[in-house]
């Protein structure tokens, strides 16, 4: 059934229309924990004393053109924003690792609801406990606006940022409830979540305040204005829904095809932003625009590099039902499937054609004739070197773990090999610096000098030769790399099939029961 | 409704945890799952329940593969796992309302299907309670609840009886046998034999991941224990006569065994039910005055015993 027809059967069953369970049930527990009920009264008296505080201080001061709202309404921003931003991501997180952590997380998957039904029904309770702070922070900043000094479209601009910036954090706080750790491990992540919540909550308090400040409701009427939020708007929607991939996959059962959501919206998302990318350049006609999407992009497909080769070799049987016959299908089929070697093949041509476009696009507008402003053609060679090294270190280093897994540890889970890709950079940047510690001639100069295999090294070496030693020793071991990987990958290539219905054997003289 | 196990397969890393297992029974019929810990009926169970893939075989519940299409297999199938469930700050009502929204059910539909499971399972009176505040039992009933919620043709139940008292356990059995009686086809594992002998109409005894047996329960213990015992009560005036009926007793082709055991002739037959009847008679003849004449059949755990090692993977 196509998505319209979906859609159209969708509408039609409207009446039967009801609340994603999950909400329900979350709601239900909600309203009956104690947390959220002393946090809102908390919230409630917070408010109200502030207001009290406010108002009999400034009884006391008579000032010309007196603002009181707009103080008022700043010490509410930071006080709705402390309790949203913190409590309720926080909140949805810890309820989630604990369903997780229980012995039986297998009950939520025995019925028919999806894991994208269980990851958006606790998102969307903590979209609705959101609300509910909201909605009781409401009569009282209404209230500023009569006390002067702030406007009602700057109120509802910072009140709408403030929502989405603690919906994405409530996303994040599901995002880190979903990830396979230790309760130690969860814990000492959870602390590092509120550290950075706390960082968040006062950037959003500056931009309140710096909205305030330059008065929103009279930017509202220029086009930057959108440009500039719609933007913003944008890469926090595709940042969001990255986080809610993840989290589905997280919570997937090992036999689903977890990869194929997560490698196809990358793939969607790095299609739109390079689109989007080229046009910028071509509207402002300045080739560095595509800088941040090449860095970002990179940056994504670097981290989804050391997820992929901690994929299952073997396929389970659910993948293999699904897997196209056609050979052009299958292929496609063979890079947004479960499995490392697919996995490889999807981050390298996406990682190819993202710097590959990106230098293209740099080293065609050298030529000023062309009349694109660009780098210099140093800063423009300097790039494709730095990025060649990258990629080619990075890719060393997971096939190297890969085949260590492989020969050596075959009997641990393929997540390990993840692990050994990120401790070999680790270890080749800590190692080498640790030992001129211990001999005395660790200085910033001995750590500028060349330390082939060292990642990190390739940024900081000071001569640019040193960069192309750097390229050569990373192409040379991601050449060995690939040479002693490459029937593992041929391999994996040819499995790759369609389970044949002949695969299930018919049951052996099955000793019915009773019948 | 028709459950087939075929060539059922998993392995955990190198340990194989069932060994291509096949086995199949029928709607209305209580299916026993016997075998020592780690013998893989827990992971059985989940591969029927959907929850685990198997590495090779299938499971067809009237025809619908758990593997090729889990998601409708997952409706056909009521699971209750070995653990009670959690969400204790949940009450009784809101956990079965849950659970039927899960599976889909809506408005009056789940409604009625939630007010039926809570009184079959006769939960009505701690609908409000949360579910830490409820007993083993209790626990054990709704979660019976949740797995019937949405009306499954097959029940699979892990270990329902473990740590319930003997009131809790006759309850259990009495909601089993009419779940049988509503044509559910139920698979239900336990260690407690004597009990799967009394509701169980067929029954698997595995070992290692293997079958050891399968069947009918007459035909597992027609095959394992073939021989029955007869115990012979005399009157307690004519207990002096027991020697000469132990001798009488050996001296008979169909006898074996034979025994005095505080005050009763036990003896062993090979012989069918008739051969005993023909003893009877032949010692009526002899003036023999007997007060009881019974068979015991071997049990579940006599079977058990005897063909299980109690290994594990």
């Amino acid at each position: 059934m196509n998505v319209m027809a979906r859609l159209g059967s969708r509408l039609a069953r409207w009446r039967d229309w009801e609340l994603n369970p999950v909400v329900v049930k979350e709601l239900r527990q909600a309203v009956r924990n104690w947390s959220v009920t002393g946090m809102l009264l908390l919230f409630l008296v917070l408010l109200f004393g502030t207001s009290l505080m406010f108002l009999v201080s400034q009884t006391f001061t008579s000032q010309f053109n007196q603002r009181l709202g707009a103080q008022i309404f700043q010490a509410f921003v930071v006080i709705l924003g402390g309790a949203s931003t913190l409590f309720i991501p926080l909140y949805v997180g810890v309820r989630l690792a604990i369903e997780r952590q229980e012995n039986n997380v297998d009950l939520l998957y025995i019925s028919t609801l999806t894991p994208g039904r269980i990851i958006r029904g606790k998102f969307y309770c903590g979209a609705y406990m959101t609300l509910l702070f909201f909605s009781a922070c409401m009569p009282f900043m209404a209230f500023t606006n009569l006390l002067r000094g702030v406007d009602l479209p700057t109120v509802f601009c910072i009140l709408l940022v403030l929502f989405l910036v603690v919906c994405f954090a409530v996303q994040v706080g599901i995002l880190l409830a979903c990830l396979p750790l230790s309760k130690p491990f969860k814990v000492l992540v959870g602390l590092s979540g509120i550290g950075i919540a706390f960082v968040v909550l006062s950037s959003v308090v500056g931009l309140a305040l710096e909205l305030m400040r330059s008065g929103v409701g009279a930017m509202m009427a220029g086009r930057d204005f959108w440009i500039g939020f719609s933007t913003a708007v944008g890469i926090g929607f595709a940042g969001f829904l990255l986080l809610h991939f993840l989290s589905i996959a997280l919570i997937s059962p090992a036999s689903a095809n977890r990869a194929l959501p997560l490698r196809l919206y990358l793939t969607v998302l790095w299609f739109l932003s390079g689109g989007l990318s080229f046009l910028w350049v071509r509207h402002t006609k300045d080739t560095r625009m595509l800088l941040p999407w090449a860095i970002v992009m990179g940056l994504l497909l670097f981290a989804a590099l050391f997820v992929v080769i901690s994929n299952h070799d073997q396929l389970s049987l659910r993948v293999r039902r699904r897997i196209p016959r056609a050979p052009v299908r299958r292929a496609l089929a063979f890079l947004f499937f479960n499995g490392a070697a697919g996995g490889l093949a999807w981050v390298a041509l996406l990682l190819a054609l993202t710097f590959g476009a990106t230098w293209w696009a740099l080293d065609w507008s050298l030529d000023r004739a062309r009349g694109f402003q660009s780098l210099s053609a140093a800063d423009v060679s300097d790039f494709a070197t730095t990025a060649a090294g990258v990629i080619s270190y990075l890719f060393a280093y997971a096939l190297t773990a890969l085949l260590v897994h492989r020969r050596l540890l075959s009997g641990r889970p393929p997540r390990l090999a993840g692990v050994l890709a990120l401790i070999i950079p680790g270890a080749l940047a800590v190692v080498p610096n640790l030992g001129m510690f211990f001999l005395n001639r660790l200085t910033w100069d001995a750590v500028e000098r060349l330390q082939l295999g060292n990642l990190f090294n390739l940024f900081i070496v000071r001569e640019s030769a040193h960069q192309l030693d750097h390229l050569l020793c990373a192409g040379t071991w991601l050449m060995i790399a690939c040479a002693l990987n490459a029937r593992w990958f041929v391999r994996q290539f040819q499995s790759f099939q369609p389970l044949e219905t002949a695969v299930t054997p018919p049951a052996e003289a099955t000793p019915t029961g009773p019948s | 409704m028709k459950i087939q196990v075929r060539n059922l397969r998993k392995e955990f890393g190198r340990t194989v945890a069932v060994d291509n297992i096949s086995f199949g029974f029928d709607s209305g019929h209580v299916f026993g799952f016997v075998g020592p810990n780690g013998a893989g009926k827990t992971t059985t169970m989940r591969i029927i329940a959907t929850i685990e893939e198997p590495t090779a075989g299938d499971v067809l519940l009237n025809g619908v593969s758990i593997t090729e299409e889990p998601e409708l297999a997952r409706k056909l199938v009521g699971y209750v796992p070995d653990l009670l469930p959690a969400h204790g700050d949940m009450t009784v009502h809101e956990y079965l309302d849950f659970f039927a929204r899960a599976y889909g059910m809506r408005g009056r539909r789940r409604a009625r299907a939630v007010a039926a499971v809570e009184e079959f399972t006769h939960v009505t009176g701690i609908l409000d309670k949360h579910l830490k505040a409820l007993s083993k039992g209790m626990k054990q009933r709704v979660s019976l609840g949740r797995a019937l919620v949405h009306d499954p043709e097959v029940l699979v139940l892990d270990e329902p009886a473990a740590g319930l008292d003997p009131r809790a356990r006759v309850e259990l059995r009495e909601l089993l046998n009419l779940l049988a009686e509503r044509k559910k086809a139920i698979l239900i594992s336990s260690h407690i034999l004597t009990e799967l002998t009394e509701i169980c109409n067929g029954v698997v005894i595995i070992e290692r991941g293997r079958i050891l047996e399968t069947g009918t329960i007459e035909e597992v213990l027609k095959k394992s224990a073939p021989r029955r015992t007869v115990i012979i009560r005399l009157l307690e005036r004519d207990h002096h006569r027991n020697p000469q009926l132990l001798r009488e007793l050996l001296e008979m082709p169909q006898v074996d065994h034979a025994r005095e055991v505080a005050g009763e002739i036990h003896f062993e037959s090979s012989g069918d039910e008739s051969a005993a009847c023909e003893i009877l008679a032949r010692l009526i003849a002899r003036e023999y005055r007997i007060l009881e004449f019974r068979q015991t059949k071997a049990n579940l755990e006599d079977i058990f015993m005897t063909v299980t090692q109690g290994g594990v993977q």
